[in-house]
């Protein structure tokens, strides 16, 4: 293990030249190059507002304390860190099989493949953090104090990407249905978190249907055991109300961070070297 | 050139699954109750040699005979089943044509890409990099994607690249199979030029002639088995005696 973990590190060089190589290979021969970074959320935010705001008329969700009133921001503050989450999750899962020709014909540790995957797509989704940070400021939230919170959430949460993306890569060289599969569950497992909708909703519902009979677990129980509820109600505790988010809360996600990175780090690592021959 | 050796190789044996029918999609898995049907092809079985430091080896034998595979398995890009592998300082391979150069990023990337690959930082990568484009005769071609280059250019970067990083340890796939007269030449010049400044040379080749010229020893291996390890005449001698006899 303790020679690994040596070897991983005596490879920085090459994590560092594959996330240049990603990063400067993404937007290549595009017009708009890294502006189309920007577009993603932005046609989400719109779309969503028109829907739920517009058509739908959803009454906006007020910050408490921040006293923020925009449904589009409310949004934005679950909508992108979910996107991190899938993108990171997908794109790691990706990677080995569009690497093949580096896995084939040199050796180097595998894993530093899907650790490229994540750190470009964090860099590439920085671009959609400003966006939520200057919208955020304009509109007046006093998330800064706190601001350190957050970079910790979104921390845990590539953490808890980056082992679910290593595992999961390790099952999609094995079952080539895994990323197709994993298409279909994103979507679920979106909406089964309070991303569009908030937790009080699931919460006020919860509590007129009273727990399950004859024991005390209740359907907010079973809601809160997606993990991704507690990073977006963390996150958005922070960038959107402006509080600090609940011990609960900020203790869900590092504890599934922490479960998610050894379990998807050792999977892997038993596969490492054997790699090659799944491709 | 000091006793220990560069490359050992014990009692490795490699097999591989020829899948008939093989599990790969979910519903395969869950019809067949994860049974899969197989059977084992054995690639290597119980290799050992020793490559000394600065010594040339080259690997020989028919087509399927497990050369390629004992090459793959000193560069560590598949893991023995049973046996082991040790090498000392820095490998560097070229197996088969290109050596994991990627398609979309440019010649000029792609060395920066391989060089830390092995181990090289930036500085160092500039410093070499005039040496690489020049050896590969790629000058107008460096900023291009190299999924545009000639194969010719293609090997010629790669060959170029690889031995530009000063390897310990340099494994050669059939190199002197492709590119034209003058740049095999070029390449043999080099080659001959490294193994006097003390690199250690595995190679596989099917050029006999070039194989006892340019290598200490041979090894021979025929279907996955060392049949003769020795002096390079000698084991080239024996090899196509065998295959004339044969034939």
């Amino acid at each position: 293990m303790k020679q690994y973990l040596r070897e991983l590190h005596g490879s920085r060089l090459i994590l560092s030249a594959l996330v240049s190589r990603d990063i400067s290979g993404k937007y290549r021969r595009t017009f708009l190059g890294q502006l189309w970074s920007f577009a993603n959320p932005l046609t989400q935010m719109l779309v969503y507002t028109f829907v739920f705001s517009f058509v739908f008329q959803v009454k906006s969700m007020k910050g408490d304390p921040s006293g923020l009133d925009s449904f589009a921001l409310y949004l934005l503050c679950g909508l992108i860190p979910w996107t991190l989450f899938q993108s990171s999750v997908m794109g790691a899962i990706a990677s080995p099989l569009a690497n093949v020709n580096l896995i084939t014909k040199v050796y180097f540790p595998r894993m530093i493949i899907p650790m490229a995957s994540l750190v470009s797509t964090l860099y590439n989704s920085g671009f959609e953090f400003l966006v939520l940070i200057v919208a955020l400021a304009l509109a007046g939230s006093m998330f800064w104090p706190l601001l350190p919170v957050a970079l910790v959430i979104i921390f845990l949460l590539v953490s808890f990407a980056g082992g679910l993306g290593l595992l999961l890569s390790i099952l999609n060289l094995q079952f080539r249905d895994t990323e197709y599969l994993l298409g279909i569950l994103f979507q679920v497992w979106m909406w089964l978190s309070p991303i569009i909708y908030p937790i009080s909703l699931v919460a006020n519902r919860s509590a007129e249907l009273g727990p399950i009979p004859g024991t005390g677990i209740t359907l907010l129980d079973i809601y809160s055991l997606n993990p991704i509820v507690h990073f977006v109600t963390a996150f958005r505790n922070v960038m959107y109300d402006n509080r600090m988010p609940s011990a609960i809360d900020l203790g869900m996600c590092a504890l599934w961070a922490l479960v998610s990175l050894v379990v998807g780090f050792l999977t892997f690592r038993r596969m490492d070297s054997r790699l090659a021959e799944f491709l | 050139m000091s006793g220990e050796p560069s490359v050992v190789v014990e009692h490795v044996s490699k097999n591989f699954r020829q899948f008939s029918e093989r599990n790969q999609t979910l519903k395969s898995a869950v019809m067949r109750g994860r049974v899969s049907r197989y059977r084992t092809f054995a690639a290597l079985t119980d290799v050992s040699l020793r490559v000394r430091e600065g010594e040339t080896v080259g690997l020989i034998g028919g087509n399927g005979s497990g050369k390629s595979t004992l090459l793959k398995c000193i560069a560590r890009i598949l893991q023995p089943d049973s046996g082991t592998i040790r090498t000392r300082g820095r490998i560097s391979a070229l197996l088969e044509v290109g050596s994991g150069f990627h398609p979309e990023l440019t010649g000029r990337e792609n060395v920066y890409l391989s060089g830390a690959i092995h181990g090289l930082n930036r500085a160092k990568v500039s410093s070499l990099f005039d040496e690489i484009v020049a050896f590969a005769g790629v000058d107008d071609f460096i900023d291009e994607p190299v999924k545009n280059y000639s194969s010719g250019m293609y090997v010629r970067l790669g060959f170029s690249t690889a031995v530009a990083v000063r390897p310990d340890v340099l494994l050669a796939d059939e190199i002197l199979a492709v590119g034209d007269v003058d740049f095999q030449a070029r390449c043999l010049a080099r080659i001959e030029e490294m193994r006097r400044q003390g690199t250690t040379i595995v190679l596989v080749s099917h050029d006999l002639h070039n194989v006892a010229q340019f290598c200490s020893r041979a090894a021979w291996l025929d279907h996955g088995r060392l049949v003769e390890f020795g002096e390079s005449r000698k084991v080239v001698a024996s090899y196509s005696n065998s295959y004339r006899a044969g034939a």
